[in-house]
């Protein structure tokens, strides 16, 4: 069985994330990047999925330019027996990363994709959805729990009324919620050995995928931070400047 | 303006040293004004585990840690909180070498009074189940340690010290040192300058650009530091008041964690951090390990030798921050001969948290008194000063960070009269 884990580089979104000051962009110098904490999720399932069958080879993916290198490594230290790198130093929208998915898909026929269901830079939640459309495979959005058992899949997806469980036949998409597993830290022989390990690049060019942007980014602006608080002395004045024009308890008309 | 912002002593930076000395200070009607760059325990503090050993290679220094304990119990019954958690603590062998060190200290421990002994490798089994132990041949048991809890105490020193009317200002970098003829008269900060006629800087890792604004060369360095936190796993249940180990072999502490175990590492080559290239805004608390960090991965295997049950597939958090090194691991407190009046509290090469209370005292009579009750040749700050070797950065961080490689890692001779570092 082959699964394959599409990963994202994104910037830690943890610091401090500031937009340029002209909105072209958001400044990234000072901040690391990591494989998008879903995509995480996602190769830490493959990886145990593996661990248990025993049968299995987990292919990273990933799409971008020089600096996915790094991420796409990491993956490999955490259990992935392969990389592909997809060459591309052009910005994407997540309609084209799920084409150029689908092109890489058809190369390594894979039984199964399991990436995050969102990346944590710009929340999009679209790439796997796209991708399982493209190439006409059922899809298990928002999984908190996978099984493999022969050619089928059961998934648990955590919905806004509870969880839900699913079974589709593969191949399949599967996207990873926050709760499906704890991805690991790489043991020293995982990164001792992921060195040695394949990792292809493919330029994009040699894909055949022409890019066809849908999204244009107008301007990136920061997050407005909160207003400090003030202190009131008594009840009574919360009250009052609760019900001022403008505040939570302010009444209408 | 000038009016409010005079004090008796400006202290730089609100971690636990910081805020010890403020209380104490305090204490004995002295104005303080502290001026913290980020948020109150945000820095080293803020990433601490906290274990308290009391025993150290000499007498003067273990003296300074058992009136610390006397310090903080104190501290608890003002503040209304619970710091120290007493848990005890064990050193483990697992070598002839580590087990002379056991003996050496034991030996030292008892004659000075201290209550310690050596535990049979089957005791040991009894106290920490979840522990490997058929590889040990001896260990040593002091039942007084244990871990002070770092949020806890600086809270603590900060509630006292407002009582007592210290100030603390946050979100309010030091930018300058005001020197006037070889005399400290205050600091300034974008917005305002603040006078007094004495300055400390406890910066913790930050504190060596401190020094470089008055330009005083202080031989710290940041040196960064790795530990894991284990989540409760009902397999391998861990006693709050499980005792910490020591295992230096394998250069690994641990102590209890709500219900799972923190297991903290020395390593060999650590990380270095030049805290001036980092952005204005870094954020200790932000700072986050890599999946495939070799650091990390050397922690969960050394972590894995000492408790199986644990490995890169346990559910656990990874914190990662930065410690103030020095030299020779101890200290840096008191002025330096060409600056009267600017004080240094800084490099407690990772023991900063157990520190602090008779370090707040030992700072306070320093300053207000000019001198100390306790002995402290061991961490004046000018024992470096002006030494070839200690003022280029680069010479620094390099003696610094062998330091702190060796820490855990180089066996210690028996040398109880000469009174090496022996402990943690």
């Amino acid at each position: 069985m082959k699964i394959l884990v599409p990963t994202k580089r994104v910037p830690d979104t943890d610091q401090k994330i500031v937009a340029s000051d002209d909105g072209s962009r958001v400044n990234v110098e000072h901040i690391p990047f990591i494989i998008n904490p879903f995509d995480a999720i996602a190769l830490e399932e493959a990886v145990r999925i593996g661990e248990q069958r025993g049968d299995v080879e987990v292919v990273a993916v990933g799409i971008g330019g020089e600096g996915y290198e790094q991420p796409l490594r990491t993956a490999l230290a955490m259990g992935a027996q392969r990389a592909v790198h997809v060459r591309c130093d052009e910005s994407l929208d997540p309609w084209n990363v799920a084409r150029l998915l689908q092109a890489v898909v058809l190369r390594e026929t894979p039984q199964l994709v399991i990436m995050g269901k969102q990346a944590v830079d710009d929340d999009a939640n679209q790439t796997g959805q796209f991708l399982a459309a493209l190439l006409g495979w059922p899809q298990a959005t928002f999984a908190s729990r996978v099984v493999v058992e022969g050619d089928r899949l059961t998934v648990d997806r955590e919905t806004d009324h509870g969880i839900e469980t699913v079974r589709l036949p593969l191949p399949a998409v599967v996207t990873a919620d926050l709760r499906l597993n704890e991805p690991r830290y790489a043991s020293m022989a995982g990164i001792m050995k992921a060195r040695k390990k394949p990792l292809d690049v493919i330029a994009v060019g040699d894909l055949p995928v022409a890019i066809e942007p849908r999204l244009r980014v107008i301007s990136y602006r920061s997050a407005e931070s909160r207003k400090r608080g003030e202190r009131v002395k008594s009840v009574d004045e919360l009250l009052d400047r609760l019900t001022q024009p403008g505040a939570a308890l302010h009444k209408r008309g | 303006m000038t009016q409010m912002n005079t004090a008796d002593v400006i202290i730089i930076g609100a971690g636990v040293a910081g805020l010890s000395t403020a209380m104490q200070l305090a204490g004995r009607g002295a104005k303080v004004i502290v001026l913290e760059r980020d948020r109150v325990g945000n820095g080293s503090t803020g990433r601490a585990a906290g274990l308290l050993g009391q025993l150290r290679g000499k007498a003067e220094q273990t003296r300074m840690l058992v009136d610390g304990l006397a310090i903080v119990k104190e501290l608890e019954k003002l503040a209304d909180v619970e710091i120290f958690v007493q848990t005890g603590s064990l050193r483990i062998a697992e070598t002839p070498e580590r087990a002379e060190e056991i003996s050496a200290l034991v030996e030292m421990g008892k004659s000075i009074g201290f209550d310690i002994d050596h535990m049979s490798i089957d005791d040991v089994a009894r106290h920490l189940p979840y522990m490997r132990t058929d590889d040990l041949v001896d260990a040593c048991y002091c039942p007084t340690d244990g871990h002070l809890q770092p949020a806890e105490l600086a809270a603590a020193y900060l509630k006292v010290g407002k009582q007592r009317g210290v100030r603390c200002e946050t979100n309010t970098p030091v930018t300058g040192i005001i020197v006037e003829a070889g005399q400290v008269r205050g600091v300034r900060t974008a917005a305002a300058e603040y006078f007094a006629p004495v300055v400390m800087n406890a910066g913790g890792p930050w504190s060596y650009l401190n020094a470089e604004l008055a330009e005083t060369v202080l031989p710290t360095a940041a040196i960064g530091h790795y530990y894991l936190t284990t989540r409760p796993d009902p397999a391998n249940p861990v006693d709050r008041l499980s005792p910490a180990v020591r295992d230096r072999e394998l250069r690994i502490y641990t102590r209890p964690e709500s219900g799972g175990l923190i297991v903290g590492i020395y390593d060999a080559e650590p990380d270095r951090y030049d805290m001036g290239k980092l952005p204005a805004d870094f954020d200790m608390s932000r700072m986050k390990a890599a999946r495939d960090s070799l650091q990390v991965a050397q922690l969960i295997e050394a972590t894995h030798h000492r408790f199986p049950w644990i490995n890169e597939r346990t559910p656990m958090t990874i914190t990662t921050g930065i410690m103030t090194f020095t030299p020779d691991a101890r200290p840096f407190c008191g002025e330096m001969p060409n600056i009267q009046g600017l004080f240094h509290c800084s490099g407690f090469s990772g023991h900063g948290i157990v520190q602090s209370p008779v370090i707040g005292l030992i700072m306070s009579q320093l300053i207000l008194d000019g001198h100390s009750t306790y002995d402290v040749s061991s961490i004046e700050a000018d024992r470096y000063f002006d030494m070839p070797g200690y003022i280029d950065r680069r010479d620094i961080e390099d003696r610094c960070a062998a330091m702190a490689g060796n820490y855990y890692g180089k066996v210690e001779r028996p040398t109880v009269a000469a009174g090496g570092q022996a402990a943690k």
